[in-house]
Protein backbone atom coordinates (compact mmCIF):
# COMPACT_ATOMS: atom_id res chain seq x y z
CA UNK A 1 0.00 0.00 0.00
CA UNK A 2 2.58 2.68 0.98
CA UNK A 3 4.55 1.60 -1.37
CA UNK A 4 2.39 2.21 -4.54
CA UNK A 5 1.12 5.93 -3.06
CA UNK A 6 4.30 7.35 -4.55
CA UNK A 7 3.88 5.70 -7.86
CA UNK A 8 0.73 7.12 -7.91
CA UNK A 9 1.57 10.49 -7.62
CA UNK A 10 4.35 10.54 -10.17
CA UNK A 11 2.50 9.13 -12.83
CA UNK A 12 -0.43 12.89 -11.75
CA UNK A 13 2.82 14.89 -11.88
CA UNK A 14 4.21 13.89 -15.31
CA UNK A 15 1.21 14.14 -16.87
CA UNK A 16 -0.03 17.33 -15.59
CA UNK A 17 3.89 18.54 -16.65
CA UNK A 18 2.74 17.25 -19.84
CA UNK A 19 -0.38 19.58 -20.29
CA UNK A 20 1.65 22.80 -19.56
CA UNK A 21 4.66 21.69 -21.75
CA UNK A 22 1.55 21.42 -24.54
CA UNK A 23 0.21 24.53 -23.39
CA UNK A 24 3.48 26.47 -23.20
CA UNK A 25 4.49 25.72 -26.83
CA UNK A 26 2.50 22.93 -28.26
CA UNK A 27 5.44 20.90 -28.53
CA UNK A 28 5.97 17.29 -26.34
CA UNK A 29 9.35 15.54 -26.77
CA UNK A 30 12.68 16.98 -27.22
CA UNK A 31 16.04 14.49 -27.81
CA UNK A 32 18.72 14.87 -25.55
CA UNK A 33 22.08 15.06 -26.43
CA UNK A 34 25.67 14.77 -25.44
CA UNK A 35 28.37 18.00 -25.87
CA UNK A 36 29.21 19.57 -28.70
CA UNK A 37 32.95 21.00 -29.77
CA UNK A 38 31.07 23.34 -32.19
CA UNK A 39 29.32 26.07 -30.86
CA UNK A 40 26.67 28.73 -32.39
CA UNK A 41 26.15 32.11 -32.55
CA UNK A 42 23.27 33.37 -33.96
CA UNK A 43 22.88 37.07 -34.65
CA UNK A 44 19.13 37.80 -35.21
CA UNK A 45 17.10 40.61 -35.83
CA UNK A 46 18.53 44.44 -35.24
CA UNK A 47 22.09 44.38 -33.69
CA UNK A 48 21.26 46.73 -30.40
CA UNK A 49 23.83 49.42 -29.36
CA UNK A 50 23.97 51.78 -26.97
CA UNK A 51 19.89 52.59 -27.12
CA UNK A 52 17.81 50.08 -25.83
CA UNK A 53 15.30 49.03 -28.57
CA UNK A 54 11.55 48.63 -27.22
CA UNK A 55 10.83 44.82 -26.30
CA UNK A 56 8.57 44.07 -29.56
CA UNK A 57 11.96 44.24 -31.60
CA UNK A 58 14.04 40.82 -32.09
CA UNK A 59 17.52 42.11 -31.07
CA UNK A 60 21.47 40.81 -30.60
CA UNK A 61 22.91 42.70 -27.98
CA UNK A 62 26.34 43.06 -27.71
CA UNK A 63 27.09 43.02 -24.10
CA UNK A 64 25.27 39.53 -24.81
CA UNK A 65 27.54 38.41 -27.13
CA UNK A 66 30.91 39.55 -26.25
CA UNK A 67 31.40 37.38 -22.89
CA UNK A 68 30.13 34.40 -24.79
CA UNK A 69 33.12 35.27 -27.45
CA UNK A 70 35.76 35.04 -24.89
CA UNK A 71 33.87 32.13 -23.29
CA UNK A 72 33.92 30.27 -26.73
CA UNK A 73 38.20 31.44 -26.89
CA UNK A 74 38.49 30.27 -23.51
CA UNK A 75 37.03 26.54 -23.36
CA UNK A 76 39.35 24.17 -24.51
CA UNK A 77 36.69 22.24 -25.40
CA UNK A 78 35.21 24.29 -28.11
CA UNK A 79 37.28 24.01 -31.28
CA UNK A 80 35.23 25.89 -33.44
CA UNK A 81 32.39 28.53 -33.60
CA UNK A 82 29.30 28.80 -36.80
CA UNK A 83 27.68 32.31 -37.02
CA UNK A 84 23.99 32.05 -38.02
CA UNK A 85 23.28 35.24 -39.77
CA UNK A 86 19.65 36.85 -40.51
CA UNK A 87 20.10 40.01 -39.56
CA UNK A 88 18.54 43.59 -40.84
CA UNK A 89 21.71 45.42 -39.53
CA UNK A 90 21.76 48.29 -36.63
CA UNK A 91 24.41 50.12 -34.96
CA UNK A 92 27.35 50.42 -36.68
CA UNK A 93 29.70 50.11 -33.54
CA UNK A 94 28.21 47.05 -32.08
CA UNK A 95 28.61 45.35 -35.27
CA UNK A 96 32.08 46.64 -35.92
CA UNK A 97 32.66 45.70 -31.88
CA UNK A 98 31.15 42.31 -32.84
CA UNK A 99 33.17 41.59 -36.54
CA UNK A 100 36.45 42.46 -34.33
CA UNK A 101 35.73 39.73 -31.72
CA UNK A 102 35.15 37.06 -33.74
CA UNK A 103 37.97 37.99 -36.48
CA UNK A 104 40.62 37.97 -33.75
CA UNK A 105 39.33 34.52 -32.19
CA UNK A 106 41.83 32.00 -32.49
CA UNK A 107 39.37 29.25 -32.98
CA UNK A 108 38.15 28.54 -36.79
CA UNK A 109 34.94 30.29 -37.45
CA UNK A 110 32.42 29.78 -40.57
CA UNK A 111 29.60 32.07 -41.16
CA UNK A 112 26.29 31.11 -43.00
CA UNK A 113 24.30 33.90 -44.02
CA UNK A 114 20.54 33.26 -44.03
CA UNK A 115 17.87 35.34 -45.18
CA UNK A 116 19.55 38.46 -45.25
CA UNK A 117 22.73 40.01 -43.88
CA UNK A 118 21.90 43.24 -44.23
CA UNK A 119 23.67 47.04 -43.39
CA UNK A 120 26.36 46.07 -40.65
CA UNK A 121 25.66 42.41 -41.01
CA UNK A 122 28.18 42.66 -44.20
CA UNK A 123 31.43 43.12 -41.85
CA UNK A 124 29.75 40.34 -39.17
CA UNK A 125 29.54 37.59 -41.83
CA UNK A 126 32.96 38.36 -43.73
CA UNK A 127 34.65 38.36 -40.01
CA UNK A 128 34.98 34.67 -40.28
CA UNK A 129 37.54 32.45 -41.87
CA UNK A 130 35.27 31.06 -44.31
CA UNK A 131 31.65 32.23 -45.11
CA UNK A 132 29.02 30.84 -46.61
CA UNK A 133 25.37 32.17 -47.71
CA UNK A 134 22.70 30.45 -48.87
CA UNK A 135 21.13 31.31 -52.45
CA UNK A 136 17.93 32.95 -51.58
CA UNK A 137 19.84 35.15 -49.14
CA UNK A 138 20.45 39.04 -49.70
CA UNK A 139 23.13 41.50 -48.14
CA UNK A 140 22.35 45.14 -49.03
CA UNK A 141 25.06 46.84 -48.53
CA UNK A 142 24.92 51.07 -48.36
CA UNK A 143 26.30 54.18 -46.96
CA UNK A 144 26.39 54.79 -42.84
CA UNK A 145 23.44 56.86 -41.74
CA UNK A 146 21.95 58.31 -38.60
CA UNK A 147 18.79 59.35 -37.36
CA UNK A 148 18.38 62.08 -34.33
CA UNK A 149 20.04 65.46 -33.39
CA UNK A 150 22.46 67.15 -36.56
CA UNK A 151 24.57 69.99 -33.97
CA UNK A 152 27.15 70.53 -36.54
CA UNK A 153 27.05 69.67 -39.70
CA UNK A 154 30.23 69.54 -41.28
CA UNK A 155 31.48 68.20 -38.38
CA UNK A 156 29.04 64.97 -38.40
CA UNK A 157 29.68 64.49 -41.75
CA UNK A 158 33.28 63.75 -40.99
CA UNK A 159 32.51 61.60 -38.66
CA UNK A 160 30.02 59.66 -40.02
CA UNK A 161 32.56 59.19 -43.29
CA UNK A 162 35.10 58.11 -40.89
CA UNK A 163 33.05 55.83 -39.96
CA UNK A 164 32.02 54.70 -43.17
CA UNK A 165 35.70 54.20 -43.94
CA UNK A 166 36.43 52.00 -41.20
CA UNK A 167 33.50 49.48 -42.13
CA UNK A 168 34.84 49.78 -46.01
CA UNK A 169 38.71 48.86 -44.47
CA UNK A 170 37.31 46.26 -42.46
CA UNK A 171 34.78 44.18 -45.13
CA UNK A 172 37.98 44.40 -47.79
CA UNK A 173 40.26 42.94 -45.36
CA UNK A 174 37.91 39.90 -44.41
CA UNK A 175 36.75 39.50 -48.14
CA UNK A 176 37.81 39.13 -51.60
CA UNK A 177 35.78 41.90 -52.51
CA UNK A 178 37.74 44.92 -54.41
CA UNK A 179 37.41 48.49 -52.27
CA UNK A 180 36.44 49.69 -56.18
CA UNK A 181 33.48 47.14 -56.26
CA UNK A 182 32.34 47.72 -52.77
CA UNK A 183 32.22 51.34 -53.08
CA UNK A 184 30.17 51.16 -56.74
CA UNK A 185 27.67 48.98 -54.83
CA UNK A 186 27.54 51.03 -51.95
CA UNK A 187 27.29 54.00 -53.77
CA UNK A 188 24.44 52.53 -56.38
CA UNK A 189 21.97 54.50 -57.47
CA UNK A 190 18.10 53.38 -58.69
CA UNK A 191 18.44 49.72 -56.67
CA UNK A 192 16.70 50.34 -53.29
CA UNK A 193 13.71 52.24 -53.76
CA UNK A 194 14.30 55.35 -51.00
CA UNK A 195 18.41 54.97 -50.63
CA UNK A 196 21.20 54.56 -52.31
CA UNK A 197 23.49 51.14 -52.11
CA UNK A 198 22.76 47.64 -53.56
CA UNK A 199 20.71 44.75 -52.72
CA UNK A 200 23.39 41.81 -53.39
CA UNK A 201 22.16 38.12 -54.25
CA UNK A 202 23.37 34.89 -52.72
CA UNK A 203 24.97 33.81 -55.31
CA UNK A 204 26.19 37.35 -56.67
CA UNK A 205 27.96 37.80 -52.88
CA UNK A 206 30.09 34.91 -53.91
CA UNK A 207 30.49 36.92 -57.61
CA UNK A 208 32.01 40.01 -56.36
CA UNK A 209 34.14 38.11 -53.83
CA UNK A 210 32.57 39.53 -50.30
CA UNK A 211 31.45 35.85 -49.17
CA UNK A 212 33.25 32.35 -49.83
CA UNK A 213 30.51 30.28 -51.23
CA UNK A 214 27.23 29.25 -51.66
CA UNK A 215 25.92 26.60 -48.88
CA UNK A 216 24.15 25.71 -46.25
CA UNK A 217 24.72 23.78 -42.77
CA UNK A 218 26.27 21.13 -44.39
CA UNK A 219 28.53 22.66 -46.41
CA UNK A 220 29.45 24.65 -43.27
CA UNK A 221 29.63 21.81 -41.17
CA UNK A 222 31.83 20.16 -43.36
CA UNK A 223 34.20 23.17 -43.68
CA UNK A 224 34.25 23.88 -39.84
CA UNK A 225 34.93 20.38 -39.43
CA UNK A 226 37.92 20.89 -41.98
CA UNK A 227 39.31 23.77 -40.65
CA UNK A 228 39.43 22.45 -37.13
CA UNK A 229 41.55 19.19 -38.28
CA UNK A 230 43.75 21.98 -40.01
CA UNK A 231 44.09 24.02 -36.41
CA UNK A 232 44.80 21.21 -34.24
CA UNK A 233 47.79 19.30 -36.40
CA UNK A 234 49.17 22.93 -36.73
CA UNK A 235 48.83 22.94 -32.67
CA UNK A 236 49.96 19.87 -33.00
CA UNK A 237 53.05 20.66 -35.32
CA UNK A 238 53.95 23.85 -33.00
CA UNK A 239 54.10 21.10 -29.79
CA UNK A 240 56.90 19.14 -31.52
CA UNK A 241 58.80 21.99 -32.58
CA UNK A 242 58.78 22.89 -28.94
CA UNK B 1 -5.22 48.73 -41.40
CA UNK B 2 -2.06 49.63 -43.49
CA UNK B 3 0.15 52.19 -42.74
CA UNK B 4 2.75 53.56 -45.05
CA UNK B 5 5.22 55.59 -43.15
CA UNK B 6 8.63 55.94 -43.20
CA UNK B 7 8.61 56.17 -39.50
CA UNK B 8 9.51 53.33 -37.28
CA UNK B 9 6.27 51.26 -35.56
CA UNK B 10 7.76 52.38 -31.99
CA UNK B 11 7.53 56.11 -32.82
CA UNK B 12 3.47 55.53 -34.05
CA UNK B 13 3.05 53.32 -31.41
CA UNK B 14 5.18 53.85 -28.23
CA UNK B 15 5.74 50.89 -26.52
CA UNK B 16 4.24 50.92 -23.15
CA UNK B 17 6.79 51.51 -19.72
CA UNK B 18 5.88 48.34 -19.00
CA UNK B 19 6.89 46.40 -21.63
CA UNK B 20 10.56 47.42 -20.52
CA UNK B 21 10.19 46.44 -16.90
CA UNK B 22 8.55 43.70 -17.08
CA UNK B 23 11.76 42.26 -19.58
CA UNK B 24 14.72 40.44 -17.77
CA UNK B 25 17.24 39.13 -18.42
CA UNK B 26 18.24 36.35 -15.67
CA UNK B 27 20.49 33.66 -14.88
CA UNK B 28 18.96 30.25 -14.86
CA UNK B 29 20.74 26.99 -14.30
CA UNK B 30 23.95 28.20 -15.33
CA UNK B 31 22.02 29.49 -18.47
CA UNK B 32 21.60 33.37 -19.48
CA UNK B 33 18.15 34.18 -20.71
CA UNK B 34 15.81 36.51 -21.54
CA UNK B 35 12.18 36.32 -19.43
CA UNK B 36 9.33 38.05 -18.86
CA UNK B 37 8.19 38.55 -15.11
CA UNK B 38 4.37 37.04 -15.07
CA UNK B 39 1.77 38.19 -13.03
CA UNK B 40 2.04 36.16 -10.26
CA UNK B 41 5.82 36.89 -9.86
CA UNK B 42 7.35 34.20 -11.50
CA UNK B 43 9.28 34.08 -14.98
CA UNK B 44 8.19 33.17 -18.33
CA UNK B 45 11.49 32.37 -20.62
CA UNK B 46 11.87 33.96 -23.73
CA UNK B 47 14.73 33.91 -25.58
CA UNK B 48 17.42 31.58 -24.57
CA UNK B 49 21.31 32.96 -24.89
CA UNK B 50 23.84 30.01 -25.01
CA UNK B 51 25.97 29.18 -27.78
CA UNK B 52 25.75 25.73 -26.89
CA UNK B 53 23.58 24.50 -29.88
CA UNK B 54 22.56 21.48 -27.48
CA UNK B 55 21.26 23.83 -25.15
CA UNK B 56 18.59 24.28 -27.42
CA UNK B 57 17.42 20.95 -27.58
CA UNK B 58 16.62 20.86 -23.67
CA UNK B 59 12.96 21.35 -23.01
CA UNK B 60 13.76 22.77 -19.93
CA UNK B 61 15.31 25.47 -21.94
CA UNK B 62 12.03 26.20 -24.54
CA UNK B 63 10.75 29.49 -25.04
CA UNK B 64 7.34 29.73 -23.34
CA UNK B 65 8.38 27.88 -20.01
CA UNK B 66 7.79 28.83 -16.73
CA UNK B 67 10.94 29.17 -14.98
CA UNK B 68 10.78 28.00 -11.34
Amino acid sequence: MMEKEPEKKDEQSSSSSLVEKIQQLGQVNVPQAPDTNIHVLSIIGQVEGHVQLPPQNKTTKYEHLLPQLIAIEQNPKIQGVIILLNTVGGDVEAGLALSEMIASISKPTVSIVLGGGHSIGVPIAVSTNYSFIVPTATMTIHPVRLTGLVIGVPQTFEYLDKMQERVIQFVIQHSNIKEEKFKDLMFAKGNLTRDIGTNVIGVDAVKYGLIDEVGGVSDAMKKINELIEQNSSMMEESRVIQ
Amino acid sequence: MILYTPLAQSDIFPPSSDDYTNRHCITHEGRLMLADRTSDGGYQMVQLLSTNPYDFLEERFTPGNILS
